[in-house]
Formats: structure tokens, sequence, C-alpha cells
């Protein structure tokens, strides 16, 4: 008897490991399909070098958007966050304010938005989808007010480039950025109270508020940084492209999600992490870029992405079933 | 098992997709581009796909460069400059012959315009705006459609009348376009202009219809008001509204983009009596031509290249 349960046991431990460890599988795989199709242009270093900054603003957009969801909570302004981030980081730079400056303010900026939302949804007990779905309006029309709706590029700094475009050694400095954030958030999540406050609120809201955690402060918390990791990805992207477009964060909203979604795949518990978000960035960065490489038409690229997430998520339910 | 066996499937539905679309199923996975056998391989890459006349030059392109049996790529990043740049970079490491961006501010992605320019890619723009490091860039000359439809109009009132003039300085073509009416009225001096009314935008229809009504009320005799010159085909399509709710005869309006909504009211017998169409097939002709030169290690003749205007009239 007790035989037999030990064997389950084992069996069950084998196949959640396999729905744990499929995502990553998938991503191996992925990898190696890129490799053996296009060994000239995937499989170089130049490409892994550049996937990694073509990944970093996804990175540390989705690193906020973990935050957020840690909490159990949803923040669909980041878009537009980081659509403001970069306008208010261009315009700062074109008017002359060092670079450092030109970064921080919309950074602060982006966590006062935070506060503010984080602030409206635990007071006022309101849905987080609803009033971030609102605050993104607003600062959506903040950021077209402020542009005329225009591209921000003339008379950009070239020293506003140097986030954005420079090289260490072969290591582009956004690369790095990435590997550092990604490195704090893992750290806070994992080894401080902050982190383990988040995930005890995210698991069970009413235990934490039992045992005296302020869930309304931790909240909050949680979506200021999201804001001001927003706003930071705006500003970079900015310094990349050399200008600003009054859109040109929107792009990230979605795929922030994805990446956390399939990062939640990643490890078995099923909870947002920061690992897990950076492998999920990595896949959606790789498919994009291999598919791209072996000129892939892009409709057939957004179908061959929306399927693997799925599947990811499909596979994850099974084995936790 | 049965999970393993699941996932391996849907990487091999990846892996199916792919080779097809990678080739069109023609010939295995060779698809890389700098096979210095003859075949080219050309990446077309917009963030607005959606837009109409963007599609309509993409897919002319698109035709052209396969009846030249080249290899095209197309690429869309659906409003995202981001993604632009990034699958602009991944186009360049793929060794493509050349890049095409259509409709796009070159100066979003001024480093890969440089980086491509350094791996000696071309970077040709259609509709895009010429800067440094690019081949060149197909447009529309708004000094020459403004020019064109100006002359047309001044000829139908044979060199008099009473003109009121709809635009909207800020916009640089239009600018252009209206700098270019005021040069050609100093050679028309029997023509008059009544007013000139900044038209907002958005909503230029609507605010131009209104301006427009306001005006037939100030300026009430039949011959007070004999021709409308519009910046664009929007205010244009708006002060032809107007006139045909008054009932008024004998004011000609004319606009300039060969709007679909303008080109079918003129075919109608509307108020408005001419546009200027852009030519965006005949940018796309351009881009091609100049890209053979450019493979044929030819010069290219000019770094602002312009797709010549067709007039549009009733008949």
């Amino acid at each position: 008897m007790s035989q037999t349960i030990k064997q389950q046991k084992q069996k069950m431990s084998f196949s959640q490991k396999l729905s744990a460890y499929g995502t990553i599988f998938a991503g191996i795989a992925l990898i190696v399909i890129f490799s053996i199709l296009s060994p000239d242009s995937f499989m170089t270093f130049d490409n892994a070098i550049n996937i990694t900054r073509q990944i970093s603003f996804l990175v540390i957009i989705a690193i906020g958007a973990t935050l957020v969801m840690s909490v159990q909570e949803f923040d669909l302004s980041i878009g537009a966050m980081a659509s403001l981030g970069g306008v208010v980081s261009a315009k700062l730079a074109i008017a002359g304010v060092p670079i450092f400056v030109s970064i921080l303010v919309p950074v602060v900026i982006g966590f006062v938005i935070g506060l503010i939302s984080g602030a409206i949804v635990t007071r006022f007990r309101v849905l987080s989808f609803v009033t971030t779905l609102a605050m993104g309006t607003v600062i959506g029309g903040f950021t077209f007010w402020l542009t005329g709706g225009s591209t921000v590029f003339e008379n950009i700094p070239e020293s506003f480039k140097f986030l954005g475009q420079t090289q260490i050694f072969v290591f582009p400095l956004l690369s790095i950025i990435m590997i550092i954030l990604v490195i704090i958030f893992w750290y806070v999540m994992a080894h401080t109270t902050l982190g383990r406050r988040f995930y005890a609120i995210g698991g069970n809201e009413k235990a934490s508020e039992v045992s005296g955690v302020s869930i309304n402060y931790y909240k909050t918390i949680a979506f200021a940084l999201c804001g001001m990791l927003a706003a930071l990805t705006g500003a970079l992207l900015a310094s990349r492209l050399g200008s600003a477009h009054p859109t040109g964060g929107e792009a990230y909203f979605l795929n922030a999600y994805a990446a956390v979604f399939l990062g939640m795949t990643v490890v078995r518990s099923g909870i947002s992490n920061v690992v897990g978000t950076l492998f999920g960035a990595a896949i959606l960065g790789i498919l994009a870029n291999g598919l791209t490489i072996l000129q892939v038409p892009s409709f057939m690229q957004d179908v061959i992405t929306g399927i693997i997430i799925i599947a990811a998520l499909i596979f994850q339910k099974i084995g936790r079933e | 098992m049965k999970k393993l066996l699941m996932l391996f499937m849907g990487i091999a539905l990846v892996a199916v997709f792919t080779a097809c679309s990678s080739d069109g199923g023609e010939e295995g996975t060779q698809e890389n581009a700098s096979n210095d056998d003859g075949e080219k391989s050309i990446s077309i890459l917009t963030p607005y796909l959606s837009s109409v006349t963007t599609k309509q030059m993409v897919d002319e392109i698109e035709v052209k460069a396969k009846d030249n049996g080249w290899k095209v790529n197309v690429i869309d990043t659906k409003g995202d400059a981001g993604g632009l740049a990034s699958r602009m970079e991944d186009v360049i490491l793929a060794k493509t012959d050349a890049i095409v961006i259509v409709s796009t501010d070159p100066n979003q992605v001024a480093a890969q315009i440089k980086q491509a320019d350094d791996a000696g890619i071309p970077v040709f723009g259609s509709d895009s705006g010429y800067i440094e490091g690019m081949t060149m860039n197909a447009t529309s000359d708004n000094e020459e459609m403004s020019k064109m439809m100006t002359e047309y109009l001044f000829e139908q009132l044979d060199g008099k009348g009473k003109l009121i003039v709809l635009t909207h300085r800020p916009h640089p073509g239009v600018l252009k376009r209206t700098e270019t009416l005021d040069a050609l009225l100093e050679e028309y001096p029997d023509i008059e202009v009544l007013t000139e009314q900044e038209v907002e935008v958005p909503g230029p229809i609507e605010s131009a219809r209104q301006q427009m009504e306001n005006l037939l009320l100030a300026n009430k005799d039949d011959d007070a008001i004999t021709a409308v010159w519009a910046g664009w085909d929007e205010p244009a399509i708006g002060a032809a509204q107007a006139i045909e709710a008054d009932g008024r005869d004998g004011i000609i309006v004319t606009g300039i983009d060969g709007n679909s909504q303008a080109v079918e009211m003129i075919k109608d017998g509307s108020p408005i009596k001419a546009t200027v169409e852009q030519n965006f097939i005949g940018m796309s002709e351009i881009v091609i031509e100049q890209m053979e030169k450019v493979f044929n290690g030819e010069e290219v003749d000019g770094t602002e290249l312009y797709a010549p205007a067709t007039l549009i009239t009733a008949e």
C-alpha cells in the first residue's frame, strides 16, 4: 500500500516536472530548430547579443507587471506609461537637461502615477483592471497633449542615445541594465520581506490581513514600482531609437503580460516570478528574431507566437491536475 | 509521456509552419540571402500595413520584386517603432540584400540605418523621407502637386476671380502646398483672396463645412465667391458639402491627395472639380527601378526622387 502511494508520488512528480520544464524544453527546442534552419544567421554570437538587447525593454516592463501580478492585481496602463516616459525623457534631453536627470524624472513620474493608481485601487477597493485602464487613457491623453501627436526627434542630443546605443566590449549597455534589474528584483522577490509580503498577499489576502500585513501599503508599492519600470522602459526605448513616439510603448503592454504568463508556466507553483518572466520574454524575443531571420511572414509569426503561449498555458494546467 | 508527445507535436507544428512559409515551399531551407548566384532577397518593413496607401505600396513593391525574381519578406510591426528597429536588425543579420522602409519616419530607425549601411545593405524609402545612410527615398513632391492643382484652377477661372483658401499651415506638407499657392498668386493679380482660413485638425471636414457655411452667408452675391482652394481633400469635401446644401452654383472647389471620397464626388458632379492624386504606385516603381540600379552596381538617380502625381477631373 505505502509502496503504491510512494510510486504514485514519484510518478506525479515526474509529470509535474515535465509540465514545469515543458516551457523550458520548448524554448530549447526553438533554439535548436532555428539553429538548424539558419546556422549562419541565427546561431551566431552576434545574434545572441542582438536578442538580449531586443528583449531588454520587454523584460524591464514585464518585471513591473510581474510585481503587480504577484499581489493578484493588473496594471493595464504600462504601455501608456512607457510612451509617456519616452516622450518626457526625450523632451527633457532636447531641453538640454543632463542625461541622468532626463531618465530620472520620468522614472519618478512613473513611480508617483503608480502610487496614485495603487492608492485608488486599495483605498476605494475598485478593480485594478478598470482603474488602470482609465489611468492609461489619462496618461495617453497627457502624452498626446505634450507632443501634439507627433514623434519627438528633432534636436535630440547625441548624449541622450548613450544608454540605448552604447556597447561595453561586445555587450550592449541595455542588456547589462536588464540583467542588473533582473538580479535586483529576483533578489527582492525571493529574499526580502517585501517580496515575501507580495507573495503572501497574492496567495491569500485575507490571511495576510489577519496576520497584520498592511495590504494597502504593499499593493500600492507594487503599483508604484510597476509604473516606475514602465516609465524607465519608455525612456530607454527613446534613447535607443533616438526618438519618442507618443504611442511607442503600447506594443509592450500585451507582450509584457504574455511574458509574465509564460513565466508562470516555468515554475511549478504557477505564480508570477522574475526569472520566469525573463524566460517568457526570451521565448517571445527568440521567436520574433528567429522567424524574421527565416523570413516567415509577420502574420504567420503572430499565429505561431499565439499558439505557443496557449500551448504553454494548457501544458501547465494539465501538469498541475 | 502524452504531454511530451503533445509538446513535440507543438514544436513540429512550428517547424512545419516555418519551413512552409520561409520559402513558399519551393526549395528546402537555404533561406540565407547573401548567395551570390544572382538570387536577391529583399525585406520590406513598415509599422503601418493596416493603412490603405501603405498596403498599396507594399503590395506593389512585392509584386514587382517577385517579377524580377527576387525573394520578398514583408514585415509589419503594427505601429511599433521599437519593434521595427528590432526586426530591421534581424534582417541585417540575416544578410538581406536590400531593405525598404515604407511610410516610416527614418529618424526612428536611424541607428539601424547606420548599421545596415555599415553592413553594405542598401536602405530604400517609400514615402518615408531621406536621412544620411539611406540609398534613396521616393515620395510625392508637394510643391509640384500644388502647382499642378493651382494652375488648373486658375485656368478654369480665366485668371480672375475671388478665392477662399482653406489650409492648415502647421502641417509641413500642406504648408509647402500653400506657399506654392502664395507664389502663384503673385503672378495672377486678378485673383483676389477673400480670406484664408485655418481648418481644424482633427475633424477637418466638419470644420471646413462650418467655415464655408459662414462664408457663404457673409458673401451672398452670386459671384462674390468664385473658387475654394483647399490644401488637401478633406476641407474640399466639407466646403463642397456646404455649397451643395446652400444650392449655390458657379463655385469651383479643388483639393489635393486623391482621397477616394473626393474622387467619387468629382465623378458625381459635385462642386469639387479636381484633385491631384498622390502616386503611391509610382513611388513603388521608383524604388524598384533604383534597387535594380544598385544591384547592377550603378549609381541611383538621386536621394529624393518624386513620383509624378496625376490630376483628376470629372472628364
